[in-house]
């Protein structure tokens, strides 16, 4: 299982987070893998949780490659950063996906500069 | 916009560009002059020649903030002779530059021109820029097109260019464009060159795409800029130098706002220029508290978009906890590869406090309840980050010792050098430290939210906690910082609890949030009057007679106008209505010399021995808050205050004024006139 796997089956389980209690929209994100796109749709419904795997339409959309979707779901990894060099796209609402950012675990302060897709080219 | 001498600076939120006064940009590594969009530098060199001469300005017109003129005769001022060739060069920021050069031939021969920008653009990162950092990571390129040159930045996936264009046919190479111009006698010649400035996701998808579509187009900046200072309360005044300082200061505060990609083109305030033209949680919320009267708008977005990015986790180099509001959010290339800890960073102790603060005072102004309750859980989260988080030494005060010991601040306080905070012999406290004016506030804050919870969030046991607490504080406070044999409270407590005893301005801060003892404010009032704090345009930083004072040190001896509009503000507050007018009319009367914008702060010499206010070398101007610092002054002079659903009035004018009336103040009771009229054979007039 992925660590991304892991982080969404941990959502899904627990169904429910009150420091998003106010907040409603859903979010997609769409990790690309093999020349595709996995999709993983996180429904909030005033901090219910409901994670499905369809790529239905939704309020913000976040493209990422694998390593840095891993990266960010074991908590590697500051997401307005990586938004900042290019790393993750975001569509749509900013301000729900960095909501959401809040789910991701503690950033490893092991792991810093130069994310997996950020080198020196 | 001339205040750093030599520079011509135009600005729309966080684009600007600064260059000398004939428009040229020669920018070396460690100088803040260039065009500049979020916190990356785009032109590092812009520079005119007309057949190889450089131009000089005879005049420049720099009337709005986002645009200038230019007036240019080529060579050197002091060696000029008729010239039959001159130019005029026009600038506006937007989101990008746009910038137009017209030549004219008043000779009475056919002239063949050669008209040449030089151009260059090093993308550096502000950090670099004030670090002096000359080394980049990533790799330059320049492409050059049949109609336009670009030039760009990469590093992985980490992408910046801008691409020059011009409306006339142009030769472009990698290091400039040029025109060759047949000028008629008589006859003038024009040109548009745009600079457009992109920060590429690689998708090819510009991250400056939504918030650039949302604001508004150059040519409608002029009507946006009128109906920004048309909302604001009209000002009636037989001060000229009250009415110019008021109106600069509303333009300023215009040209400052900024709308941050998260936002959907709500704007907040940007710090100020050239430094801080980003968001900072500090400066934000002080500026939105000095102008809430005046323009309120500012307020719901700066609160929305630092409970967006309030603290939710632990880490160590954002220096982040849970419930903590940010101090400084970036962009640049030294945020994105987390070479500075900007993305954001929670390196201070006094936004928290200062959030819960700004939200009580701006719902007692608007009613806007709505909002008390949106953001009631980031508020909790706020208070719970005072009692949890920042407690270092278990005695119970927000104190701060950085966990980021690479990029992090020192102080985490609004004096935020390294040797702001000391005791009077000179020695540096240890931390963890806890600065007074911090407490004040987490003891204001306190009293605020229980005000919250009673009326808005209608949890009577936690408004009932918080009063308590309030009072725990109120009363350690009093015991452990106030110096009895001196007659101040100490600046901090180090790390053991020991005051630190120098004079400061902060015990002014105290008055405003009202920790201090009716008995004693009479008292701190002494000292900040005293001719060791007040030079008579305003306080200073740090008294003279301690050690490290010096009337040019940062936070050391300076006046800062922010600062005193608070300590004017807390005077007010007890009562102490003569040494809140002489504060006013020292800073008001300061602004007069710098063309009625206050800078971020000046030299703390003596009024009657300078006879002007002496510029600090590197001060950023405009800075938001100091163009608020003359809001919160008239709002002291006038006594304004809501009460219930009315607006109050107290006036108290200085013998500087004779009048002051500020039509439409908005509030929860839609707009009110205040009047306040003084005369030497009679007493101040009360009328709302």
């Amino acid at each position: 299982m992925t660590s991304t796997d892991a982080f969404f089956d941990r959502l899904s389980a627990v169904g429910y987070d009150a420091r998003l209690g106010k907040v409603s929209g859903s979010v997609r994100i769409d990790i690309r893998v093999d020349g595709g796109l996995r999709h993983w749709r996180l429904e909030i419904d005033r901090g219910h949780l409901r994670v499905t795997r369809d790529g239905g339409p939704a309020s913000a959309v976040i493209t990422t490659s694998e390593r840095t979707a891993e990266a960010m779901a074991s908590g590697g990894m500051n997401g307005l950063a990586a938004i900042n060099r290019g790393e993750i796209l975001v569509d749509g609402d900013l301000g729900l996906a960095l909501r959401i950012g809040r789910l991701f675990p503690e950033p490893d302060a092991g792991d810093r500069p130069d994310g997996p897709d950020g080198g020196t080219p | 916009m001339k205040d750093v001498p030599g520079t011509v600076s135009c600005i729309d939120g966080s684009t600007f560009i600064v260059s000398d006064s004939s428009g040229d940009i020669e920018s070396s590594p460690a100088a803040p002059v260039g065009l500049f969009a979020a916190d990356t530098r785009y032109l590092s060199r812009w520079v005119l020649t007309i057949d190889g001469e450089r131009m000089t300005a005879l005049s420049v017109d720099d009337s709005h903030y986002f645009e200038a003129a230019f007036f240019l005769v080529p060579g050197g001022q002091m060696d000029y002779v008729q010239a039959d060739v001159s130019a005029i060069r026009r600038r506006r920021v937007d989101a990008d530059l746009t910038e137009s050069i017209t030549v004219f031939n008043y000779g009475d021969q056919p002239r063949e021109v050669d008209v040449r920008l030089e151009v260059a653009a090093d993308f550096a990162d502000i950090f670099e820029i004030k670090f002096a950092v000359g080394t980049k990571a990533g790799e330059a390129y320049t492409e050059v097109r049949p109609d336009g040159l670009r030039l760009g930045y990469r590093r992985g996936t980490f992408h910046r260019a801008v691409a020059l264009t011009a409306d006339r046919p142009a030769t472009f190479t990698p290091d400039d464009i040029r025109f060759a111009v047949r000028l008629a006698p008589g006859a003038d010649w024009s040109v548009e060159l745009r600079a457009e400035m992109r920060a590429w996701r690689p998708d090819g998808v510009d991250l400056r795409a939504g918030p650039r579509a949302l604001r508004s187009d150059a040519s409608v900046l002029p009507e946006s800029v009128r109906a920004w200072v048309a909302a604001a309360p009209t000002l009636d005044t037989d001060s000229t130098t009250l009415r110019q300082v008021y109106q600069r200061s509303l333009v300023d505060l215009a040209a400052l706002r900024f709308a941050p990609l998260s936002l959907g083109g709500a704007t907040v305030p940007a710090a100020g220029l050239p430094w801080f033209m980003t968001l900072f949680g500090r400066d934000s919320l002080l500026t939105c508290l000095q102008t809430l009267p005046f323009t309120p708008s500012l307020t719901p977005p700066t609160l929305r978009i630092l409970a967006s990015l309030q603290g939710a986790r632990t880490d160590d180099v954002l220096e982040e906890d849970p419930g903590r509001i940010l101090h400084e959010l970036r962009y640049g290339e030294s945020a994105a590869f987390e070479e500075q800890p900007h993305s954001p960073y929670y390196g201070t102790a006094d936004a928290t406090p200062l959030f819960v603060v700004l939200l009580d005072e701006y719902e007692r102004w608007s009613g806007d309840t709505a909002l008390v309750r949106e953001l009631e859980q980031e508020a909790r989260a706020a208070l719970a980050w005072m009692d949890r988080h920042a407690d270092l030494t278990g005695a119970g005060y927000v104190s701060y010792q950085r966990r980021n010991l690479d990029t992090g601040l020192e102080n985490q306080c609004w004096k935020d050098s390294w040797d702001s905070i000391s005791y009077a012999d000179g020695r540096l406290p240890g931390f963890p430290r806890s600065t007074c004016e911090t407490q004040g506030y987490a003891y204001d804050a306190k009293v605020r939210a229980a005000r919250l919870a009673r009326v808005v969030w209608h949890d009577v046991a936690f408004a009932e906690r918080l009063e308590r607490e309030a009072a725990e504080l109120f009363e350690r406070f009093n015991r452990d910082f106030w110096l009895a044999d001196r007659g101040w409270y100490a600046v901090a407590l180090d790390h053991d609890g020991t005051p630190v005893d120098s004079l400061t301005s902060n015990i002014g801060h105290l008055l405003w949030s009202g920790i201090v003892p009716p008995e004693r404010a009479a008292r701190v009032a002494e000292h900040l009057m005293s001719p060791a704090l007040f030079s008579g345009w305003g306080v200073r930083t740090l008294a003279e007679g301690q050690s490290r004072y010096n009337p040019l040190g940062y936070h050391t001896g300076t006046v800062w106008p922010f600062d005193n509009s608070f300590i004017a503000w807390g005077l007010r507050r007890y009562g102490l209505t003569d040494q809140a007018g002489r504060i006013a009319e020292g800073i008001i009367s300061a602004a007069a010399y710098f063309e009625g914008r206050l800078p971020e702060a000046f030299g703390g010499f003596d009024r009657r021995t300078t006879r002007y206010p002496v510029r600090y070398p590197t001060a950023g101007s405009p800075q938001a808050w100091s163009s608020g610092a003359p809001l919160l002054l008239l709002r002291t002079l006038l006594g304004l205050d809501p009460h219930e659903d009315h607006l109050a009035a107290i006036p108290a004018l200085p013998a500087m004024f004779e009048h002051i009336a500020l039509l439409d103040v908005p509030g929860r009771w839609g707009r009110l006139d205040a009047f306040a009229r003084h005369r030497p054979d009679n007493p101040p007039a009360t009328t709302y």
